[in-house]
């Protein structure tokens, strides 16, 4: 179908007063002999009306709309094939800029250019649709309380759910707790678990299948079409095939377990000195508390907190429950008689929002006893008891007391796996065995000894390139937006909950498994309309791969962030598309460009790129290219916008799904075009990274070598590109990033040779 | 996280090198001392400072914001945690408590409403009850169910003394007609002779019970600091009593209370009326063993007599005292505290002191029979109440306060006052927050 193009100018929120509009559709009629040219009165109301009128009555099938930021319209409704793109005219150019000036109408039409270049090259989006059927049901691994929350909430959402539990029943700790903490106002007493209405309900509900004894020996496919096998535990060697069915996604519910206590203490040492979880068990199982030792009843305990959290030596955040699961315990204590004495021991006590309530129920309790201080000694008298000594206490500089027990409050570790380590290792292995040189093969045996903790611990068993197992940071939790999507992980349709997540309680497990199931859900339902799940939520697009021309690099598998691309033998890529997050960065790693969008491919930027009038060298009027990321950067310079920040009137700004997406070949294309210099915004990277893509910006950062490599083969200065990292709320540095690179780097090295070649 | 855990074993570092001087009495034969908590006792000092101590967090905002804590010894934050920990013997002991005035400034500013300034208050309670011999009176002095039987026994002593020397209708001049009707005549008053051995020898009791308490309380504050641990060149002892002395007589402890100012004003009223009425009442009782009296003592005193105008502008200042630290406590509770049982139970019978007596001196005037002598029993039942359970009462505070301050003076653990332009800052700012208060009223 030939094209035709529709631009229509906005002359509404003082565009009109501050640009030559007449001028603008000139550009568009006359160098881009565009179809049509209008000027409407707002983006909104009526003037959306017009535009739709237009589009009808003129048959267009491209429209590019000059007005306001494509974030601000409240009204969206264009029919479904027709391509619009719209130019931030006010946010990026009246508001920036001083009216009326001959520098501001240029960087106007440059833009008008840009887009109208931009919708030439793009092409109608259309869903990705798999061939197979999106199954809606979801797998929920692991049967402690946030599994089973998950799971009735994502059945009583009207979901299938398969829930699988690796022990021989459900409950995890949950169905080890004597009972647990306040979990609703006035936050002062200890209440049952629950835990017997919890499995009624989950046995009742006939939507969900309950496997226990099994885990999941493979899960193959990607969201909506995840193949999963469950294996039983079997005794050890053997383990038989349980099931076979598919998911739509999968929430990870595998809980913790507790930390080693410090190793200054004596536990394992002496008898009389034991875990919080030890503790639970004792009660739970008796129905009081006993000393170890001898069987007599524990008349006095001390509880000393951050067993093995918050110490550099083991991890050093806090596990959060313990604390509250001390003031629990230390009631328990006091049911045992009006003379039994609770002494706790903490660097601080840690109960976090209502449950700060509780605490102060607790201390109203004159027989239990509170300081703070660090436990120096535990030392063991004749008739069984113990002496505690503590210094830096509160009620003096070191005291002991006489206690029948010491109960060590052990921290919480996951119940997870990295895949990536995992992935690694296996690697490692098989360079051991067929490296090519015996340095290759030493430095791979220190790498598997290295890694070797890794070995066998896998839980998901993912069919995924990167490895069978969520990434996870360094304490294995898995990793994720934490900032903005805590309830994401780095593999689609796969989200964790719960403990495996972040320590908690079992309220917040409960919110959390609420969380998971809606995410999950959302996953499911997206997918089956062929959408992307967040950042880019609703996206339609998804990447193709050209791959008659692919060279099977393995860039593209190994650095999506997702997981999203499988190999076959030869390394050439397989896209899952329901696993993919559409961030482009795959196409930012193809050095053989074949990955692109329908609405955004290498060519399409490269053309815009190329469209932006570059005045001679005498003119004194550099041109400045700004990539910057749309996640934040684009919304920062918006807010510069409302700020009414002016910046420097050389700058032409694209935006990019990720600066991961960025490919090195926008920035030659840019320097041959005889722009002077590249200017790249993307989100913070590091170990607290806030981009939305995980790794989009640092990878924007690594390949930043290639790129030197091609700036220097056309003897360009290294210092004519420049990555940042802003927050949205750094929106005021903009303008200064713009300044300090026209004043340092253009006015340092001169204008661009290239210019008008 | 990691950064502030580092601060925090830098702390403690710090406080290893000993940098921050030692809580004296933590330690029993170089080992760390063996806590045994007292759970009753954290009960009782909760019941009587309100249950609100529990809520202490050891902030340390009370120390801070009181004028009279040093940095050395930090009160009341830590007797809150020696309080909260039952550690009953080491606060008995501890001086501390007593350089507190409970002007409740603690009490105002502490972010919990644990209310450090009664708990202190209920600490001294225990103290008394502690060293003043035999501790069932300081028990029964807690309990509002012991009136009865604290009053019953002034009244049976009196009354007993009245009867040895006849009976008892002599004394207030009633007889009986032969027809068996009450007459009044007009009699003398009640013999001086035997009020006055029956007064000097409950005094000499009292001054027994005293002595051994101060001298109890000495040895029990004495064995918390050793010796060299003083820290000025120690005072000689009369230095030390002297500066006391003076610091209590001009009250500038009280000066130094910022929220309970009035009570600086209460307190001297009461201060000076009680003292001077027990010059007057000394006065009489020894007029005939003391050598300063000459020529015959007339008793009562003429109306324009100096010791009469004495004793009646003590007892205005009293009642004033009294009726103002009355309205403080209504008013003003939150700040001065409502005041306990053991509080008001010293107010109180202070107060009936004069009230009878300013009745009885009218009623004498009016030469009213018998109801003069009606009034001058009760009266003295009141003037007796006072003397014999002053050991056991909150006017006890008059001895150990003294002796603590004394202690604290001979021993350098004295009260120094906050830095100056401190306690002016914050007069300034609580100032500023009662007009704020009264603006919005
Ligand atoms: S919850 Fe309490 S005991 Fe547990 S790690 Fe945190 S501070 Fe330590
Ligand atoms: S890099 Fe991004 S766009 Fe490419 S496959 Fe992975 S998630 Fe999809
Ligand atoms: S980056 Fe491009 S060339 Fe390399 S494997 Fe991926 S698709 Fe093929
Ligand atoms: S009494 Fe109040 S002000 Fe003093 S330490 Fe405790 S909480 Fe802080």
């Amino acid at each position: 179908m030939e094209d035709k193009i529709g631009v229509f100018i906005c002359t509404g929120y003082g565009i009109a007063e501050a640009l030559d509009i007449e001028a603008l559709c000139k550009v568009a009629t006359d160098e881009y002999n565009v179809a049509y040219c209008k000027t409407v009165e707002s983006c909104e109301g009526a003037g959306l009306k017009a535009i739709n009128e237009d589009i009808k009555s003129e048959g267009l099938n491209k429209v590019v709309i000059a007005g306001i930021s494509p974030r601000q319209y409240r009204e969206n409704d264009f029919p479904q094939e027709i391509i619009v793109e719209k130019v931030a005219m006010r946010e990026h150019v009246v508001w920036c800029q001083p009216p009326n000036d001959e520098d501001t109408q240029m960087m106007a039409a440059d833009y008008i250019r840009m887009y109208i270049v931009k919708v030439q090259k793009a092409e109608p989006v259309e869903p990705f649709q798999s061939e197979e059927t999106i199954d809606k049901s979801i797998l929920v691994v692991g049967g402690g309380i946030t599994g089973m929350t998950a799971a009735l909430d994502t059945a009583r959402a009207g979901y299938e759910v398969r829930l699988v539990e690796k022990s021989d029943k459900l409950g995890g700790w949950l169905a080890k707790q004597h009972m647990s903490i306040p979990t609703k106002p006035p936050f002062r007493e200890l209440e049952d678990t629950g835990i017997d209405a919890l499995l009624a309900e989950i046995e009742a509900n006939p939507r969900i299948k309950t496997y226990t004894s099994s885990y999941t020996s493979k899960i193959s496919g990607a969201p909506g079409l995840f193949d999963v096998t469950l294996s039983s535990n079997g005794n050890g060697t053997s383990s038989e095939m349980v099931d076979q069915f598919r998911v739509g996604s999968i929430i990870q519910a595998t809980g913790w377990k507790p930390t080693d206590p410090r190793d200054n203490l004596p536990y394992g040492k002496l008898d009389n000195v034991i875990l919080n979880v030890d503790l639970e068990a004792m009660i739970k199982e008796q129905g009081r508390i006993t000393r170890p030792s001898d069987g007599k009843e524990a008349k006095n305990i001390a509880f000393i907190q951050c067993g093995g959290s918050r110490a550099k030596e083991h991890h050093s955040y806090c596990s959060s429950i313990c604390c509250l699961n001390t003031l629990k315990q230390a009631l328990y204590l006091r049911g045992q008689g009006d003379d039994a004495k609770a002494y706790i021991f903490y660097e601080f006590i840690r109960t976090p929002g209502q449950f700060e309530d509780f605490y102060r129920r607790v201390q109203e309790d004159p027989n239990i006893y509170f300081t703070r201080g660090e436990v120096a000694e535990i030392t063991a008298g004749d008739d069984g008891t113990l002496q505690v000594t503590a210094k830096n206490t509160m009620p003096g500089e070191q005291i002991r007391v006489k206690v029948d027990l010491v109960v060590l409050a052990a921290g919480m570790k996951p119940n997870s796996a990295d895949g990536e380590m995992i992935r690694a290792l296996e690697e490692a292995k098989v360079t051991v065995k067929e490296g090519e040189s015996d340095i290759q093969r030493g430095e791979a045996a220190k790498k598997v000894e290295e890694l070797k903790h890794h070995e066998g611990t896998e839980i998901l068993n993912l069919g995924y390139r990167q490895g069978p197992d969520l990434p996870a940071l360094e304490y294995g939790f898995p990793d994720s937006h934490f900032i903005c999507f805590p309830y994401e992980s780095r593999r689609t349709g796969i989200y964790p909950a719960g403990c495996v997540r972040q320590p908690m309680d079992g309220l917040g497990s409960r919110q959390d498994a609420a969380g998971a199931a809606l995410k999950a859900i959302q996953c499911v339902e997206m997918t089956s309309r062929g959408e992307a799940v967040h950042p880019r939520a609703g996206d339609k697009s998804y990447p193709d791969f050209f791959l008659q021309k692919c060279t099977q690099c393995k860039r593209c598998t190994e650095e999506c962030p997702f997981g999203v691309l499988n190999e076959d033998e030869k390394g050439t890529p397989l896209l899952q598309a329901t696993r993919c997050r559409r961030c482009g960065i795959c196409m930012g790693a193809c050095p053989e460009r074949i990955v692109s969008f329908k609405d955004y491919t290498v060519d399409m930027v490269a053309s815009m790129i190329k469209a932006v009038v570059v005045p001679e060298e005498y003119d004194e009027k550099p041109r400045i290219l700004a990539l910057m990321c749309e996640n934040d950067a684009i919304p920062a310079l918006e807010l510069a916008g409302q700020h009414r920040l002016q910046y420097n009137p050389f700058v032409r700004i694209i935006p990019v799904r990720c600066l991961g997406s960025v490919n090195s070949v926008w920035v030659t294309e840019a320097i041959s075009a005889g722009y002077d210099g590249v200017i790249m915004i993307g989100c913070k990277y590091g170990d607290d990274y806030q981009c939305h893509f995980i790794k989009g910006s640092e990878l924007a950062d690594y390949r930043g070598e290639n790129i030197r490599e091609k700036l220097q083969q056309m003897s360009m200065e290294n210092e004519r590109v420049e990555l940042h990292q802003l927050q949205i709320n750094e929106y005021y540095r903009i303008p200064e990033i713009f300044e300090n690179f026209h004043k340092e780097v253009i006015e340092q090295f001169g204008m661009n040779p290239f210019k008008g070649m | 996280m990691e950064a502030a855990r580092n601060t925090l074993q830098e702390k403690s570092a710090h406080r290893e090198q000993g940098n921050t001087p030692a809580i004296p009495g933590c330690f029993e034969n170089g080992q760390p001392i063996l806590v045994e908590p007292d759970s009753d006792f954290v009960r009782r000092i909760g019941r009587r400072s309100g249950d609100a101590f529990m809520k202490c967090m050891q902030c340390g905002t009370c120390s801070a914001t009181c004028s009279l804590s040093s940095d050395v010894n930090p009160f009341p934050r830590k007797d809150l945690a020696w309080a909260r920990w039952g550690m009953k013997d080491r606060l008995l002991r501890d001086s501390d408590i007593w350089l507190c005035y409970q002007c409740n400034d603690c009490s105002a500013r502490c972010p919990r409403s644990a209310r450090p300034g009664e708990v202190l208050a209920a600490i001294r309670q225990e103290c008394i009850v502690n060293f003043s011999a035999p501790s069932f009176f300081g028990r029964w002095m807690q309990r509002p169910q012991f009136i009865p039987l604290l009053l019953g026994i002034p009244v049976a002593l009196l009354a007993l003394a009245l009867l040895l020397v006849g009976p008892i209708e002599d004394a207030l001049g009633i007889t009986r007609s032969l027809d068996g009707q009450i007459l009044f005549t007009y009699s003398s008053m009640f013999p001086h002779w035997m009020l006055n051995s029956f007064f000097a020898f409950f005094s000499l009791l009292t001054l027994i019970v005293v002595i051994s308490g101060i001298l109890r309380f000495w040895r029990a504050m004495k064995s918390t600091i050793p010796r060299e641990r003083y820290v000025n060149p120690a005072r000689g002892l009369g230095a030390s009593i002297l500066s006391t002395l003076k610091t209590v007589f001009i009250h500038d402890n009280f000066d130094q209370c910022t929220i309970a100012r009035p009570r600086y004003v209460s307190h001297l009223c009461v201060f000076f009326g009680f003292l001077a009425l027990a010059a007057v009442s000394l006065w009489v009782i020894t007029a005939k063993i003391n050598p300063m009296v000459r020529g015959d003592f007339i008793y009562p005193f003429g109306f324009l007599s100096p010791w009469k105008i004495l004793a009646n502008l003590g007892g205005i200042a009293l009642l004033t005292g009294l009726v103002l630290m009355m309205w403080d406590r209504f008013r003003n509770d939150e700040l001065v505290g409502p005041g306990s049982y053991f509080d008001w139970s010293l107010i109180a019978t202070l107060s009936m002191v004069v009230v009878t007596g300013f009745m009885t001196e009218a009623l004498h005037y009016l030469r009213l029979e018998p109801h003069r002598h009606l009034a001058y029993f009760v009266h003295l039942v009141f003037a007796f109440t006072v003397l014999i359970y002053l050991p056991y009462s909150k006017l006890a505070h008059l001895v150990y306060r003294t002796t603590a301050l004394v202690f604290a003076e001979y021993t350098g653990r004295t009260s120094v006052g906050g830095v100056n332009g401190d306690n002016l800052l914050q007069r300034d700012t609580i100032d500023a927050e009662e007009q704020t208060k009264a603006v919005a009223k």
